[in-house]
Parts: structure tokens; sequence; C-alpha cells
């Protein structure tokens, strides 16, 4: 299939990772590193912007899986942003809305996270 | 007893020769002379091509080719200057004109002139050997008109001594030498051998030209050989002087020349080594397979063709360092200097080649022996860096431009290899996991039903199309009571062998539960429970699990993050979507308190349709999919069919659409009718 990318950007603590292309079970594995990058780093605060994300496949969803023991372990979580009505379906399918807080925007998805920063302090 | 033709017929020309000077011992007739001088003649020349296909069935070097005539050339020194001594008693009569010196005489003198014959005749064809080595230009032209003119002057010698004509003689005779000088100029062949040589070759040509002009000087002098040779033909005697003076020339050229190459010797033979090290290489690359042995090889010639004294090659696989098919180094050493240029950031984003040198003194004195200058050369294929050849060089030596040029053309040749042994085990990756997925194949084929169950109030069709990849779809029937009738599909998240093994597990589960078990919701929250244990995190089952009462009409239907069910009744779809997240992404207590079970009476001629994502995300040239519209509107149009014909209809319409598109995910339809059986 097609490409796939990530990018990482820091917001205070919390950090997104933009997805771009096609997210299946070949393309998974860069995902799956990005995660261990920000675990290793004691980085738990994680959104996912779906914004240019045209295709997940359920290898692809597996990824959220892998990690959000581990992160809400550590007080973090994962939250996902920007899906397409597509995207949206194929997580909706599979119950992730109960799993997971989805959003909209990257903005509110942070700004949920900031919202938690302010009530614990 | 003698088996070569042109020695036999030099030999009968010897004896032709010493019949004739016994018969005219001296002559003032030109004829005579003329006819001696051609008997000489044609004795050398058939001499030179005996002598000449010698050299050539020996494919001598030059360099033993000078040997040889030095060898011969000493000999011929001795020869000369203890010719006056030996020979004047014998020879007292050749003074005396129109005197019968006798056979002994005469025989002596012969085999004295025989030793002359073979050295110049061997000086001549060795000079010819040496001019046609290593010459790329043809140069034919210029050896053969030399040896014309050289000829003719011989031929002047005896004809128009003495005569009025003497000025042809003359002509001729310096045309010869300004033939022999142009010809010794050319020595192409000193620049291929090495500097070892070259320097032994010096001496040798300052000894043997020396030879020559003594030996030239002696035969002018007014002794016996310059008699000698005189009485016995002036032709030879010309010819002789002519090839004295070819020796001298050559042998001072060839000094001279030499002496021009020394300095340069070593840039020669390392670019030399270089290039035969590059050819040994670029074979090597494509005969050995092995990565391994091909590291070895490229540390092996960094060193020969750099100043290196130590060289090793430090891969980078998934982030690790290893170091590989080190060269003269100790481990330590390496390990450190590794260290060193990744902690002072010197190799971390380098695109080329970049020489650098040890500055950290506290790096220096950790090493056991004191390297110097490093070389770095990245090893990239498609841009990507796999590694670094590194070279050292000790004693506070640094590296120089050349040694980095001749160092990056050997790190981009291992680039190539590595390259090359990446496909390679690609190549045999690939052929495993085509095997691996004929194996998946294989056992799904087992798992899915092998036929569709027949029942008098329920028609069902079925229909699995496996994707290349085995996709995880998984479908089953249950007859688990007399008027009981459940159905799954489910559908495996990820590819190949570990899908089709969650399958195997997936179906096992579904099979006990069936036959224990009524309700669906009951079902799946078993089955959760189990797959929460056994599947690793990342990988999950949607499933869509229902039950039919037959009695009663109903449909019970549990839904864990599979694709609704699509119920067409009345020229109108209905799409049934119990919440429930997929299987093994939940903890029990969450998954059970999510799954909804969702009741549904049946009417006559209902038709209920299970399909995987396979089908509505199957996609066309623009990369849309088939989508739940399309499956609805086309199993409306023909609800009043047969099962079989629904089926048929559906999945001849998705194969269309995406005809252009290759089938990414498995596809599974199963079409139950309600009450429909055509008898």
């Amino acid at each position: 299939m097609a490409e796939f990318k990530t990018a990482i950007k820091e917001n205070g603590n919390v950090s997104i990772i933009n997805l771009a292309g096609f997210l299946d079970a070949h393309t998974a594995s860069s995902l799956e590193s990005e995660f261990t990058k920000l675990i290793d780093s004691n980085r738990y605060r994680i959104v996912v912007d779906f914004k240019d994300l045209a295709y997940i496949s359920s290898a692809g969803l597996g990824v959220f899986m892998a990690y959000i023991e581990k992160i809400r372990d550590n007080n973090g979580d994962i939250k996902l942003s920007g899906m397409s009505d597509k995207v949206f379906n194929i997580f909706d399918l599979l119950g992730f809305p109960l799993l997971y807080e989805i959003f909209k925007s990257e903005e509110e998805a942070v700004n949920k996270f900031k919202e938690i920063n302010s009530s614990e302090k | 007893m003698i088996k070569n033709s042109k020695l036999q017929l030099f030999l009968s020309l010897i004896i032709l020769l010493a019949v004739y000077k016994l018969s005219f011992f001296a002559s003032d007739s030109y004829t005579l002379v003329l006819i001696n001088d051609t008997l000489v003649i044609a004795s050398i020349w058939i001499l030179s091509l005996f002598i000449m296909g010698k050299i050539k069935e020996k494919n001598p070097a030059p360099l033993s080719l000078i040997v040889n005539i030095g060898i011969l050339n000493a000999f011929a020194f001795f020869v000369i200057t203890f010719s006056d001594a030996l020979m004047s008693g014998v020879f007292e009569r050749v003074d005396k004109q129109n005197l019968d010196p006798g056979i002994i005489s005469t025989l002596v003198s012969l085999i004295y002139v025989l030793i002359f014959f073979v050295f110049l005749t061997y000086v001549l064809m060795s000079f010819r050997e040496l001019f046609f080595y290593k010459q790329t230009k043809n140069m034919r032209i210029y050896f053969q008109t030399m040896l014309v003119f050289i000829l003719l002057s011989c031929l002047s010698e005896s004809v128009f001594s003495g005569t009025e004509f003497a000025y042809i003689r003359t002509t001729f005779f310096v045309v010869s030498i300004i033939l022999i000088v142009v010809n010794s100029i050319r020595i192409s062949w000193i620049a291929f051998i090495n500097k070892k040589e070259k320097l032994s070759l010096l001496a040798l040509s300052v000894i043997i030209s020396a030879l020559f002009i003594v030996n030239l000087v002696n035969s002018y002098a007014d002794g016996v050989h310059g008699k000698l040779l005189v009485e016995f033909s002036p032709a030879l005697n010309q010819f002789s002087i002519l090839m004295l003076i070819y020796g001298a020339a050559y042998f001072s050229f060839l000094f001279f020349t030499t002496m021009f190459h020394i300095p340069t010797a070593d840039v020669y033979d390392r670019k030399a080594q270089e290039v035969s090290s590059l050819q040994y290489f670029s074979k090597l690359i494509t005969e050995v397979l092995d990565f391994d042995d091909l590291a070895e090889t490229v540390t092996d010639i960094t060193i020969k063709v750099s100043s290196a004294d130590a060289a090793w090659i430090l891969m980078i696989e998934n982030g690790n360092n290893k170091t590989i098919a080190i060269k003269n180094a100790a481990y330590v050493d390496v390990d450190l200097i590794n260290q060193y240029l990744f902690s002072s950031k010197k190799i971390n984003n380098i695109t080329d080649t970049v020489i650098y040198s040890i500055d950290d003194f506290v790096v220096r004195s950790g090493l056991s022996e004191k390297y110097g200058g490093i070389l770095v050369s990245p090893l990239r294929t498609h841009n990507n860096v796999k590694g670094f050849l590194i070279a050292s060089r000790k004693n506070e030596l640094i590296f120089y431009e050349e040694d980095k040029n001749a160092i990056k053309t050997f790190s981009d040749y291992a680039s190539v290899a590595i390259e090359n042994s990446r496909l390679l085990n690609e190549s045999i990756e690939k052929e495993r996991l085509e095997k691996e997925l004929d194996v998946a194949r294989e056992i799904q084929k087992k798992i899915l039903p092998s036929e569709v169950p027949v029942l008098d109030k329920l028609s069902v069709s079925s229909v699995f199309i496996p994707a290349f990849e085995v996709g995880g779809d998984y479908y089953d029937f249950f007859e688990t009571g007399e008027d009981k009738f459940s159905f799954v599909i489910a559908d495996v998240s990820g590819k190949g062998i570990s899908a089709a093994f969650i399958m195997a597990e997936v179906k096992g589960i579904f099979q006990t539960l069936s036959r224990i078990i009524d309700s669906p919701k009951e079902i799946l929250i078993k089955a959760n429970q189990v797959l929460r244990e056994t599947l690793s995190r990342n990988s999950f089952v949607s499933a869509l699990y229902g039950s039919i009462d037959l009695k009663k009409e109903k449909l019970f239907l549990a839904r864990a993050g599979h694709c609704p069910v699509l119920l067409v009744r009345n020229s109108k779809a209905i799409e049934f979507k119990p919440a429930g997240i997929g299987l093994g992404l939940s903890g029990n207590e969450f998954f059970a308190r999510t799954l909804e079970e969702q009741e549904i009476d049946l009417l006559d001629k209902d038709t209920i349709i299970l399909y995987t994502d396979g089908i509505t995300e199957s996609k066309n040239t623009e990369l849309n999919d088939y989508g739940d519209k399309r499956l609805s509107e086309i199993a409306i149009e023909n609800a009043d069919k047969t099962a079989d014909f629904i089926v048929k209809k559906i999945i001849n319409d998705v194969t269309v659409f995406s005809s252009s598109h290759s089938q990414y995910d498995d596809i599974t339809l199963v079409i139950l009718k309600w009450k429909q059986k055509i008898i």
C-alpha cells in the first residue's frame, strides 16, 4: 500500500503524533516505535491526530491497544482527534469510542489534558 | 635430432659459410664479398627468427630480458677484451691479405663470429620484444623501417666502401642511428613495474649501457676483434656496431627514464594496487553473497590501497552498533575510537567521507596503540546510512586526500555489497513468507465450514474469497438443538499465519461455547474473557454472534466490534448494530457492561446479511470504498430472490466495482433467508 508518515510535536507535557497516509499491517511498526520512544522518555500524555490519515486497518488499530494499559498505569492517556468520517466509522464499529476519548480537533484534545493538569495543581 | 626447422636452416647456412670461407679465404671481388655478406645476413635473419620464437615461447618479463642482455653483454665484453691476447697468435696471418689462414684458423674465427651472431641477434630480438611490450599505439612501422635501414647500412658497407658512392653508405648509417635513437625513446613498459624492480633496473641500466659503450669502443679500437669481424664480413661488423650503438642508446635512455620514474614509483605502485584490487573486488561482489566475507575483504583492501594501519566496519542495524571485520587493531581500541566518534558527534550526520584526527587527550591516552588519523566513510544504500567504513593511522600520522578518494571508492563498493546481501535476504524472506501464507490459507480453508447447513425454515448461502495475505475472516454455523440455529462471523486483526492461528483458536472457542451457552451476549463475554488472556495486546477479534430460535421465529444478536447485520424486509434495509467492543480489546467487566443483545422477530422472506469489512472496504480505482450503501441497495433490489442468487449478485457487484484494485482483505458474505425455501 501507499506511504505512511508520523510526525511528533510537543505542547507542554502533551505529545502530539500526527499521522498521514495509510496505517496498516505493514506500516504499523513505525507508529509502534513512536509510542515506544515517547514511553521510554516518560511522556504519557499523548494526542494522536488523524487529520491526514487516509486509511487505517485492523492492525493499525491494534497499535493503540498495545500501549494504552502502560500509559494509563502511568497516569497518562491516548486521546484521538481529527478523524475523518471513514476513519471514525472503523473506530466506531470496533467500539473504540467506549475505550478512548475522541475529539474533533487536536486543540480540544490537548486542552483536555491541560484541564487535568490545572486540576492536579 | 634437431626438430626446429629454423635452427636446421641456420646450421646449414653456417656450414655453407664455413665451406665458402675455406674455399674463398679472401677476395677483393665485389661479387664474392656480396655473396659472403648475403650468406651472413641470411644466417642472422634465420637466427633472429629462431631466437624470436624462443623468446615468444617463454614470454619473459622485461626485466629478465634486460638481465639476459646484461649477461651476454658481459660475456661479449670478456671475449672482446681477451681477443687480442688469446687470438693474436692464431690470427697473425689475418693482417696479411690473400693468404690462406688455414682450416683451424678459419674454423676458430667462425666459432668466434658465431658467438657474436648469437649475442647481437639476441640483443636485437630482445629490443624488438621490449619495443612491442605494452605498446598502446601501433609502432610496427618505426621498428620495421629501422630494420630496413640497418640492413641497407650493412649491405652498403661492403658494396660502396672505398668507392665514390661512400656517401650512400654514410647516409644509411646515419639514418639507421637516428631511427635507433627514436626507437630507444619508446620505453612504455617501465610504468608497469613496481618500485623495487625500478630500483634494480636503474642499477642494471647503468652497468649495461656502460658495457655496450665499452664494447663499442673496443670494436673500433685497432684490435683483433674489429679486424676479425671486418675480415669475416664487413656487413657483420657494421651490424655489430649498430647493435652496440642501439644497446648504448637504449640503456642510456632506460637509465634516465627509470630515474624520472623513481620519485613517483610509490604512487604508481599504489594506483596499480588500487586498480587490481578494484577489479578483484568488483568480481568478488558478484560472486560472494555472504556479507561477512565481503566485509573482511573491504577492510583488507582498505589497508592495501590507503596508508591506513587499521580498518574496520561499523554497522548500524535497528539503532544498534556492531563492529565487524576488524583488521590490525585491538577490539578495545576500536571500541574506544567508535565511542569517541559518536560522543564527539563526528559520525552522526556525515554524508561523505571525512578525515579526522583524535584530538582528545583522554581518548588518546586510553588507546593501546597510538592512533592519530581517522577516516570515516559512510556506507549508504538508498540514502540511508547503514554503517561506516573506518580506517586509522598510527603514530600521529594523518590521512590525506588520496587516501580519502581511494577509501571512498571502496566504501561505495561495500555499500553495493550491503544492498546485494539485503536484496538476497529479502528474496529469501519473501519466499519464506509465501510458504507461510500457503500454510495460513490451508489452515483457513480447514477452519471454515465446508458446506452450508440445510434447514426447513432457513436457506443459507455463503461465499468466502481469501486475500493473498490471508485476512483472518472466519464464519461458522452451529445446529445446537432441534429448533436452534446459531451463526458467527468474525475477523481477526492482522494477517498471515498469526491471523490463521488466532482463527483456529476462535473457532475452538465458539464451537465449545455454542454447545453450552444459548445467549449470544454470554457467549461473546466468555469469548472475550478467553481471548483477553491469550491474545497479544495489539491483536483483537471482531465478531458477531447470532442465534435463531426456529420455533419462536426470533433472532438474538450480539456484536463485538464487527460490521452490523443488514436485514432486508419489505424493500427496506435495516441495520442492526448493537453496542459492543471488539474481543480482546478490554477487560471483561468493561466488555460485559458495554455489550448489548438485540432480539428481532423474524418475518417471512426476511433476508439477513452478514459480512466482513472486506466487502464494504473493497476499493475502486479512485480508492473509494464499496460501502454499506451499495450493499444494501443491491440487497433490496434482489430481496425476492434466493439466498444463493443474492450472494452471487452482491459478489458480482463487488468484483466489478473493485476490478481494477487488488483484493487486500478477505471477503466473507453470508446470507440467511427466512422461510423462503423453494421446494
